[in-house]
């Protein structure tokens, strides 16, 4: 709530108003109707839209619904970014207490491209790679694999057949090249499709384009052409600071080229979003180790950290070696404190823990993952890539044949997405699970709305001993954090029918709650689908 | 699973295209034709037997036998044998096992419903009524009875049909526990017996011992005993010879009203209910109205036929003779075991021995999945149909949701019960810890069965003045060498020694009276196991004693869990709980909080464990937004934590609950 965070306030607001003097030049708002009012809760912008009474007033409402749904949704608060905007939603159960007020789905304003190539699988990885293996170029890209022109062919062509979901041109505002190791795609491949997607659906103002990159994949000339092309934000894969682990781990790289990468990095001009991702619970990792690799990625000074504890996939080398909880790999004490020191350190130094396995600086956060835990359409292009589109969600082919198939068929218009929308119940278990791995938490209110307040109820009720006992948080409309027995109470006057809950949203604490998500999260799945 | 259903379904189909072939050219089957053993074309005229040719066999023509064994003697396999020899089944067809027909029976290699079968026997050895080459034929009523204790009724029933039975013995083992009580049972109906002496082929085989031991302990003359072999035939044309010379024939009067006892029931989906019969008096005829003694309901005789080895009609059943009935009865419950069928509007003496059904052993059956439930009630329902010796109540169980409350005859029934309801119905029950029916007596002088312990209240204002439990005297047949360490365990089990005798130079009988509830949990397998397996143990029902009796809990947060409430000891409620709870914290895995486990006496904490709150259960990001494998992974959670049973806010795996039938007594 510092006063520091005025200017980036201050420009988010002016953005907004510029969008209102927008619909009121296209005649639809009168400037006199028309109050921006900035005030602070939270280091939060709000935007307060005053229509006027009568006639006049519903036909604007109308017009400004369809013109600008999600303004109208909230409209007495434009959210922040962390906000979730409303899921794409259908009517749940009991219909919500406005029928009319739910907004069409949105078109998607942002893509994930998977660039899948790596120069060796590391042991804990499942995802859908390519490893180029001896013949990988160089660092320095000179000599390009002609499998990755080929691939990204296949994903122009992609692009290319690829029907932009809204004809109006909503442009994108986040793309991620994730991988694999993208950082090996020679920059002039990244930059054509950039230039695909620019083409068919449009950049807004100032997009984050982020790219993830590993340390000896890049030297400071290919980061400079990248951000030439439009990358300005940066994923950098250092996992850890110990030489053993990073072996043990089957990565490509040793600690000098985690020290060459964080330099170069942090000395390109025209980048300052980065983010440094680390991995917990690694096997022989000691707390010592894990205190080391905070401490010098604190020293680094990244504006984002991803903190990720290890998951023992089925399939992969270290699914064959270890058992979770076994030695080497840390127990269930050992690997909850590692991620418990990450929260406290990281804490410490000015992050915030904005999600389970996320933390920025103020104002930082990625927004292309914001787009995923709020529950918000995005394109996917690539191997193995997961769009979200129209209310479908749709796993492209994890096999490169299979996928080059695929885009054939996408070509010749012979495959289309699965008429069959996701239920209400399962959009409901999206908007929980996804909302609950953030600090935002669950918004009540819009989850009432969509999915119905019996719903809503249900949840909070189930949630009652896990905010008695410290797991769960619930915060009221200027989010903040109402003590357990003012929950218990406003509980039991709602299920009496008594109206005007101060509950409005449900967070799981850090670290305590973050820790077991899972746990809680499949009990509100129980009571969403029983 | 199918069961004994498709078995029975099977056995049919062998049989039927028999039937059908022979039936156009259909001519009376003289009895005489009926002897060879070989099968041939016009033994296929064997599946249809008239009335007129039932008619041929007077009662002195007439032998109902048993075959009473411990188990694994060899008492299937000489039946199977008797039927082959008189041509009633072909050798190499059909299962072996013949009567056995129930999943259960043939796994467990016991008997758990009486099954009858008719043979037609022509004496070719010299017998005290016929001689040589003009020997008559005779129509031989195997009554195939159940072996166990907990059956004892219903052997008493189908013993009271017979005037004789094959005490077989195997050769190598010699007596058990169960040839005693069997020999008992048989001795107190006043059958003849006849001791065969069975598996003489085998190396160990010690005949001229087991004859030292019928003697000793029977007084059964040695000369009297048959050596027989069902495996390799050896002495087997001996059998049906002594029977006839050695079994009386049955007791009835033609000329009287008819009158018959009924042995047992099942239920046939396409027939109704089967009832197994012995004539006693008079004839019964198909048209016939015969009534009940025990309900005074009246029926139509619909089929009459006898079991041959399959259900043949023959329109009529003569005195003596032993067959199927079946009539209008919609559910086995009209069909009690032991009742008399007799003509209707005749007064007639009901035939002695019937006792309603005493139920010793009661335990809780619920769905696996509580969701199940619908499942559930129909497979008890239709399975009571074939077992109408269950009661069941429907009750309620905050733990584990909408079950019943079944009575068992004992152990072994519910056993039964149980593996029938997984093999022929699919059903998947969790059963709470079986109890036995108890009586508290309180101050103001009422008392209480009580059947399920959490029935009883924890903290009743009445004063409680006396309880009463049921008790069984055991017998155990060990040898020498166990004796101390059996006496131990009887000991620990509450045991009263009432006898200690050797039955050879190697072998000790050991008579015990003990609480039922200390045999009903694991006391066989401790038995086994102390004794390498050779220890033999029966039990029949005694009196009830006062005891000094307690309702242990078991609380989980506090919460009590009404499933696994038991009666118990008083001097043994602090190892058992112990146990308990030993045992849950080993199956109850880690929740978001601390849980405490307990075992408690009323107010007294008893014995108490508590298991940690679960550290960390998270995952790293949904990569590249692909949210379905992550959202998959905690659907699965979520289809766990429903499987659980809950109480209070604390999920317990169905495990904690099969293991917990397994904890023992007095370990």
């Amino acid at each position: 709530m510092g006063c520091s965070e005025s200017e980036g306030q201050l420009a988010r607001t002016v953005v907004k108003l510029f969008l209102a003097l927008k619909l009121q030049k296209n005649g639809l708002v009168h400037s006199s109707t028309l109050i921006a009012h900035p005030y602070r809760i939270d280091s939060l912008d709000w935007i307060v839209l005053l229509v006027p009474p009568g006639p006049l007033g519903s036909r604007w409402s109308a017009m400004l619904r369809s013109a600008l749904p999600f303004v109208f949704q909230f409209p007495h608060r434009k959210p922040p970014p962390i906000r979730p905007r409303p899921p794409p939603v259908r009517r749940y159960a009991s219909p919500p207490a406005a029928a009319g007020s739910v907004p069409p789905p949105l078109p998607p304003s942002s893509a994930y491209v998977h660039l899948p190539f790596c120069r060796k699988r590391c042991h804990y990885c499942d995802f859908p790679i390519v490893a180029l293996g001896s013949s990988s170029p160089s660092p320095r890209g000179e000599a390009e694999d002609p499998r990755i022109a080929d691939y990204v062919r296949l994903l122009l062509r992609e692009v290319a057949a690829t029907r932009a979901v809204s004809d109006d041109g909503v442009p994108l505002e986040t793309i991620f090249f994730g991988g694999g190791t993208p950082s090996l795609v020679p920059p002039r491949l990244v930059a054509a499709v950039l230039d695909a997607l620019r083409g068919k659906f449009g950049l807004s103002a100032c997009p984050e384009v982020s790219i993830e990159m590993d340390p000896g994949t890049f030297d400071a000339a290919k980061l400079r052409e990248l951000v030439g092309v439009g990358v300005n934000r940066v994923s950098l894969g250092v996992q850890a600071f110990q030489e053993d682990l990073l072996r043990a781990c089957g990565r490509a790289h040793g600690l000098a080229e985690v020290r060459e990468a964080v330099g170069i990095v942090t000395g390109c001009e025209g980048l300052q979003n980065w983010s440094m991702d680390l991995i917990s619970s690694l096997p022989n990792q000691t707390e010592e180790m894990w205190e080391e690799s905070l401490r010098c990625t604190i020293d680094a000074r990244p504006t984002h950290v991803s903190v990720y504890d290890l998951q023992i996939e089925q399939g992969t080398k270290f699914g064959q070696m270890y058992t979770p909880g076994v030695y080497p790999l840390p127990n269930e004490t050992d690997s909850a404190n590692f991620y418990k020191m990450a929260s406290k350190r990281l804490s410490e130094a000015g992050y915030k823990h904005y999600e389970i396995s996320s933390y920025c600086r103020t104002g930082y956060e990625c927004k292309h993952n914001l787009t995923y835990w709020q529950n918000r359409p995005f394109y996917a292009f690539g191997l193995g890539s997961a769009s979200y589109i129209n209310g479908v969600r749709f796993s492209r082919p994890r096999r490169m044949k299979e996928y080059a198939d695929w885009v054939q068929k996408l070509e010749d218009g012979t495959w289309c997405h699965e008429s069959i929308t996701s239920e209400m119940k399962d959009m409901a278990m999206d908007s929980v699970m996804l909302s609950l791995r953030t600090a935002w938490g669950l918004d009540l209110h819009s989850f009432s709305k969509s999915y119905g307040k019996n719903l809503t109820l249900s949840l909070c009720s189930m949630f009652r001993p896990f905010v008695e006992s410290g797991l769960v948080i619930a915060m009221d409309a200027e989010r903040q954090a109402l003590h357990p027995s003012e929950f218990e109470l406003e509980l039991d006057s709602e299920n009496k029918g008594e109206t005007g809950s101060r509950v409005a949203f449900i967070r799981l604490s850090d670290p305590d709650g973050f820790l077991l998500s899972n746990e809680l999260i499949s009990l509100a799945f129980g009571i969403i689908s029983p | 699973m199918a069961g004994a259903a498709a078995l029975r379904r099977a056995a049919r189909r062998v049989i039927r295209p028999l039937v059908n072939a022979s039936a156009p050219s259909r001519t009376l089957v003289q009895p005489e034709r009926l002897l060879s053993s070989q099968a041939s074309p016009e033994h296929r005229g064997r599946a249809i037997v008239s009335g007129s040719e039932l008619g041929l066999y007077p009662p002195e023509r007439i032998r109902n036998f048993s075959i009473i064994a411990h188990v694994d003697h060899g008492k299937s396999t000489l039946a199977d044998r008797l039927l082959e020899l008189t041509g009633t089944i072909q050798k190499g067809h059909g299962q072996p096992q013949y009567l056995d027909k129930l999943q259960v029976e043939r796994e467990r290699g016991i008997t758990v419903k009486a099954q009858t079968a008719t043979m037609f026997y022509r004496n070719t050895v010299e017998t005290s009524e016929s001689h040589g080459t003009d020997s008559p034929s005779y129509l031989l009523n195997l009554i195939d009875t159940p072996g166990h204790v907990d059956f004892s009724y219903e052997v008493s029933r189908s013993l009271a049909a017979c005037q004789g039975a094959l005490l077989v013995v195997d050769a190598a083992q010699g007596v058990q526990a169960q040839t005693i009580a069997n020999f008992y049972l048989a001795f107190e109906s006043n059958l003849s017996i006849i001791p065969v002496i069975n598996k003489i082929d085998q190396p160990t085989a010690d005949p001229d011992n087991v004859k030292a031991q019928l003697k000793r302990l029977f007084d059964i003359d040695p000369s009297e005993a048959l050596l027989t072999s069902a495996k390799t035939g050896q002495g087997l044309s001996q059998v049906l010879p002594a029977v006839i010379d050695r079994i009386p024939c049955p007791p009835g009067s033609c000329d009287l009203p008819v009158r018959m006892l009924l042995l047992d029931s099942y239920y046939d989906e396409y027939k109704g209910v089967i009832c197994h019969v012995a004539v006693v008096d008079g004839a019964m005829r198909k048209g016939d109205k015969i009534s009940s003694a025990a309900t005074g309901r009246t029926y139509e005789v619909f089929d009459v036929g006898i079991m041959h080895p399959e259900l043949t009609p023959t329109g009529v059943l003569y005195t003596g003779q032993v067959g199927y009935v079946i009539t209008g009865m919609r559910s086995t419950k009209e069909a009690r075991i032991g009742d008399t069928l007799h003509q209707a509007k005749s007064i007639v003496e009901p035939l002695p021995g019937f006792k309603p059904v005493r139920h010793m052993v009661f335990s809780g059956v619920y769905p696996a999945d509580g969701s199940d439930f619908d499942a559930l009630s129909h497979a008890i329902e239709k399975l009571t149909c074939n077992d109408a010796s269950v009661s069941v109540t429907k009750e309620t169980s905050t733990a584990l949701g909408m079950g019943f409350r079944c009575g068992f005859l004992g152990l072994l029934h519910m056993d039964v019960f149980h593996q029938r309801l997984e093999q022929e119905y699919g059903a998947q029950v969790i059963s709470t810890i079986p109890t036995v029916p108890y009586i508290f007596e309180y101050g103001d002088e009422s008392k209480v069965q009580v059947e399920n312990p959490a029935a009883l209240a924890s903290n009743t204002a009445k004063r409680v003045t006396a309880c009463w439990e049921p008790t069984v005297i055991a017998t155990i047949l060990i040898p020498s060498e166990y004796v101390g360490p059996v006496i131990m365990l009887c000991s620990e089990r509450r045991g009263e020694q009432l006898e200690y005798t050797f039955i050879d130079a190697q072998r000790a009988l050991l008579k015990y009276r003990i609480p039922l509830r200390e045999i009903i949990v694991d006391f066989y397998n401790e038995l086994k196991s102390i004794t390498s397996g050779y220890a033999t143990f029966d039990y029949e029902d005694s009196e009830y004693q006062k005891s000094d009796l307690v309702k242990m809990d078991i609380l989980l947060n506090g919460q009590p869990v009404d499933a696994m409430a038991t009666i118990i000891h008083n001097q043994k409620a602090q190892k058992v709980g112990r146990e308990l709870v030993d045992k849950l914290k080993k199956f109850i895995e880690r929740q978001m909080f601390e849980i405490t486990i307990q075992a408690a006496i009323g107010s007294k904490i008893i014995a108490r464990e508590t298991l940690s709150a679960m550290r960390k259960n998270v995952l790293a990001k949904c990569y590249g937004g692909d949210i379905t494998r992550k959202k998959k992974l905690l659907e699965k959670q979520k289809e766990g934590k429903k499987r659980m049973k809950r109480v209070g806010s604390v999920d317990i795996p169905q495990e904690a609950f099969h293991e917990l039938l397994k904890v023992s007594n007095s370990k």
